[in-house]
Parts: C-alpha cells; structure tokens; sequence
C-alpha cells in the first residue's frame, strides 16, 4: 500500500511540475508530462496519454472561467474553429488506438519527438506585437462574424479587431485536432498559430480562445480513450489533480515573472525530451 | 448575472466538483481498498485495470456504495462533461441572440461530441 501511495505522490508532483512547466511557456501541460511518464516513470504510452488528455481538460475549464469574467474569449470564434478541432479530435483518436492496437508505439514515439522540438521553434518565433497588422476583412470575417472587441488593460483601451482567412484557420485546427487525439495533448501551440498567425487575430484573444478550444477537443478525444480503455483511473486522478494545481501557481506566478531565462531552461527540457522521444521512436534509446 | 457569469461559474463549478470526488475516490480507495491486491494492480504501470472494461451504470452504483475506484471515474467523468456543458449554454446563448449561423454550428460542434461519447463505442462494440 505504501508503495501505491508513494506511485501516487510521485505522479501527483510530476504532474504539478509539467503543469507549471506548461502554463508559463504557453504550451500546456501534456507537452512536458507524457514524455516524463513514458521516458523516466515508464509508464505506456497510451495511459500516459489517456492521464493527460484527461488533465486538459481540468486546465482548460479552470483557467477557461477566468477569462469568461475578462471577455476576451471570443465564443464565435472559438466554435466556428471547434467543427475543425473535435473532427480532428476524433480522427486522431481513432487513428491511435489503430496503431497501438498493431503495436505500432514507436509511430506515436516519433512524431510526439518531432512536436516537441516543432514547439521549441513556435517558442522562438512567438510574435513580439501583442496586435497584428491590420488585413482588410475577408467574406469569412463578414459571414461568420468574425470580429469582437475587449478592454486591453496593457495598452489601457478597447481593441476592436476581426479575423480573415477562416479556412486557412479551420485547416489548421483540423490537424491540432488530430494531434491532440493522437497524442493526447491539447496542442495549444498549433492552435494559437492558426489564430494567431492565419487568421490574423490578437494575441490575447488568440490564446483565451485556444484555451477555451481546448477542453471541447480534450474531452472529444477523452470519450474515445475512456471507450478504448487508456484512461487508467489511478494514474489519470493524480495527474488531474498535479496539472491543474501545478498550471494554476505557474499563471499566479507568469503576471509577476518576466525573466527570459526560465523560458529558456523550459526549451532545453523541451528539446531533451523531444529528442530522447525520437530516438526511442526510432529504437535508438533503450 | 448574465449568460457568460453563468459559463464561467458552470466551469468553475465543474472542475471543483471533479476533482473533490477525484480526491474523495482515492481517499476511499486507500481507507477501504475493496479488495486486498486492488491498489497494487492499480500501481502497477502496465496495471490491467482501466476504462474499457468499467461500464457508466457500474461506475454509478460503485459511486453509491462508495466504492472509491468508482469515485475516482465519476469524477473523471464530471470533467469531461463540463465542456460538454459549456457547448450546450452556448447554443441556447447564440438561440436567444436568434443567431442561426451559430446555432447551426454550434450544433454541429454538438454533434460531433456526441458522435464520439456514444455513437462511436456502438459502432465499434
């Protein structure tokens, strides 16, 4: 029983790590968690995903309820993006259990590694203008309502904005939505660059509306793993319970830390891991 | 209060709710493990308990009788319901805004949620 317990308190603070971890890079907490679990707990991959789809979906919602109160999420948005993402969802799920089902782990080992050191670069690139360049709106923009306004308290006024490209953006949210199913991460960073970098929109708006996309996509991809038996409930309980609290002090902390170093140290882990997760992948690690 | 303070509370609410019957499962589940090996098995990595072979009725009456691994899903469960939920106040906000592009999206959305949590585990049954 100690020993359970012990399994328990090692997941839990793992997982509070990986949840810190996600919340000041931006990139959630999964990213860091399902390489530590399968490379150093050795824990399969599929409950590694399953736990981590699962603690998604705690983050999103938690931090989701803040933003609703600063209305920056943009709803329309969000859900016309959401047709794209949970369809994603669902193909990506469908598409892991296949290859677990043919023991294909090493596939899934191979592009986690490449999606890792893919978000070391979206790291990198991050826009530095917290508003872009205005582009004149599309047919999208007016069809689809694409536009909003929210008090930026920053800047210290109202920023009107709209989105263009809608199908450039729902594109992309296809193929976070299929990551986000086969991997069983929220992919946060793709969806922000389809907002962000597609559809043209601000970068608040872009990353409150990824976190309130991320849930629905989560729990699209968490019914299909729940159906397939991935979620393992014990591993599952520890690590919602670690992300949310670790993701909850790391956003206490990102408003007081402005210190580039720690981003830094953040990229290297990234890169540490996505690399040992290519190289098991490609059976070059033990 | 309007609709989008009720979002937000349902959010909060739900996450809050999930992981009290998350910490309440697990508690129960070491106070009275109902059987002797059971937290071992759940130890063990490559543990051979998990979701596929647990029904949502079962995990209804474990939950009732206190059965702590039964707790543990029903809190698992709150939370994936909880986005669920908040897609559903969204299409009664885009409704009563007479909004029909979003209703009809946001239906789709629906859909495809409910494609995944009952269509597909008959499909494949």
């Amino acid at each position: 029983m100690l020993d359970a317990l012990m399994l328990f308190v090692v997941l839990a603070l793992t997982s509070m790590a990986a949840g810190f971890m996600g919340s000041l890079t931006g990139l959630g907490g999964a990213t860091f968690l399902v390489p530590i679990y399968v490379l150093f707990i050795g824990i399969p991959i599929q409950y590694a995903a399953g736990a981590s789809l699962i603690s998604t979906i705690a983050t999103s919602s938690g931090a989701g309820s803040a933003y609703v109160r600063d209305r920056v999420t943009n709803v329309r948005i969000g859900m016309s993006l959401e047709i794209a993402t949970t369809s994603g969802s669902i193909v990506g799920s469908l598409t892991a259990a296949w290859v677990y089902a043919h023991n294909l782990q090493h596939v899934i080992y191979v592009i986690f590694g490449i999606v890792l050191l893919g978000s070391i670069y979206t790291q990198i690139t991050r826009s530095k203008f917290e508003l872009p360049e205005p582009k004149p709106p599309d047919r999208w923009t007016k069809w689809l309502q694409l536009y909003g306004r929210y008090y930026d308290p920053a800047l210290g006024r109202e920023v009107d904005y709209h989105g263009v490209r809608w199908w450039l953006g729902e594109l992309i949210m296809f193929v976070a939505g299929v990551i986000s199913g086969l991997l069983g991460i929220g992919s946060g960073a793709l969806k922000v660059l389809g907002m962000d970098w597609a559809m043209n929109l601000p970068m608040k708006v872009s990353t409150t509306t990824s976190n309130f996309m991320i849930g629905v996509t989560a729990a699209t991809g968490s019914s299909i793993y729940w159906f397939f038996g991935y979620i393992q409930p014990y591993f599952a309980a520890a690590t919602a319970v670690g992300v949310l609290a670790g993701s909850f002090v790391g956003s206490k902390v990102l408003l007081k830390l402005r210190n580039v170093t720690i981003r830094y140290i953040f990229m290297a882990i990234l890169a540490i891991l996505g690399i040992q997760m290519l190289l098991r992948g490609l059976g070059l690690y033990p | 209060m309007d609709l989008e303070d009720i979002i937000g509370y349902t959010l909060r609410i739900g996450v809050i709710i999930s992981i009290i019957l998350i910490a309440a499962g697990v508690a129960l589940l070491i106070v009275k493990p109902p059987a002797p090996h059971i937290l071992q098995q759940l130890s063990y990595p490559r543990s051979l308990i998990n979701t596929s072979s647990i029904s949502p009725t079962q995990v209804l009456s474990g939950s009732a009788a206190l059965n702590g691994l039964d707790v543990i899903l029903l809190g698992l469960i709150v939370l994936i319901a909880t986005p669920v939920l908040r897609v559903v106040m969204g299409l009664i906000q885009f409704a009563r805004e007479r909004n029909y592009i979003y209703v009809a999206i946001t239906s789709i959305v629906l859909f495809n949620l409910f494609f995944a949590i009952f269509i597909i585990p008959i499909l494949l049954k």
